[in-house]
């Protein structure tokens, strides 16, 4: 299986070049690339926590509404934590 | 969708290691409940309602007004699908935390199209549990 920013490359190639299925208009890319470029600018990730700080606990409602504490977790070993938007 | 997809691809290897691993978003849990069935994962999806946790890594951020304007003409309703009426959104992260709650891997990008390579969180964890295991050694 290719790695996943090859995945991800492949895919912004298709939807930017405005063909089906997507069908993106040039002026939407054009905006999504402003907002990029403004966040990075911002300096954004640099207010992020860092390497060797402490990390926040948790305790959230997984999907099938169970309660999930970080705590518990990590009793068990190392956690790996991905943040994402959203499934759009 | 994508980088969950990988995820799951390394979630085996992950166990094996003995260390665990979750997703974390502001999406509601009706929406993260169909992702998780669709893709069959084998880790949880946890809902970040209101952005309580991602706010404490530093990671959230509001769209800007034409970004709004942009997703709201999609569809894409931070209301509907996250009851985000501030449009606030996370970066894209993938942290690893090791037993001691210290943050040992810390990939952050304001860019939401480039994300760290699973391999190399595996690499990382590989590293931690191999340290700890040498360490435990030593103590005995």
């Amino acid at each position: 299986m290719a790695n996943l920013q090859y995945r991800l490359d492949e895919f912004k190639r298709t939807f930017e070049s405005g063909a089906p299925p997507y069908n993106v208009p040039p002026e939407a890319i054009k905006t999504m690339h402003r907002g990029t470029i403004e966040l990075k600018a911002s300096g954004a990730e640099n207010r992020a926590l860092m390497i060797g700080a402490p990390a926040p606990a948790f305790t959230l409602f997984n999907q099938d509404h169970v309660l999930v504490a970080s705590d518990d977790l990590l009793r068990e070993g190392p956690l790996v934590v991905g943040f994402f938007r959203g499934h759009w | 969708m994508m980088e969950l997809e990988a995820l799951q691809e390394i979630n085996a290897e992950i166990t094996a290691l003995g260390a665990r691993l979750v997703a974390i978003t502001p999406e509601l849990e009706r929406y993260t409940r169909n992702v998780h069935r669709k893709l069959n994962l084998t880790f949880d999806i946890l809902t970040d309602l209101h952005l309580k946790t991602a706010e404490q890594f530093g990671l959230v951020f509001v769209l800007s007004d034409y970004l709004r304007d942009l997703y709201k003409s999609y569809g894409h309703t931070l209301d509907r699908f996250n009851d985000e009426s501030e449009y606030r959104l996370p970066m894209p992260a993938r942290y690893v935390i090791d037993q001691g709650r210290t943050i040992r891997g810390a990939e952050v990008n304001a860019d939401y199209t480039i994300r760290p390579e699973p391999s190399d969180t595996l690499g990382l964890l590989q590293t931690l549990t191999s340290g700890l295991s040498s360490l435990q050694k030593y103590c005995r």
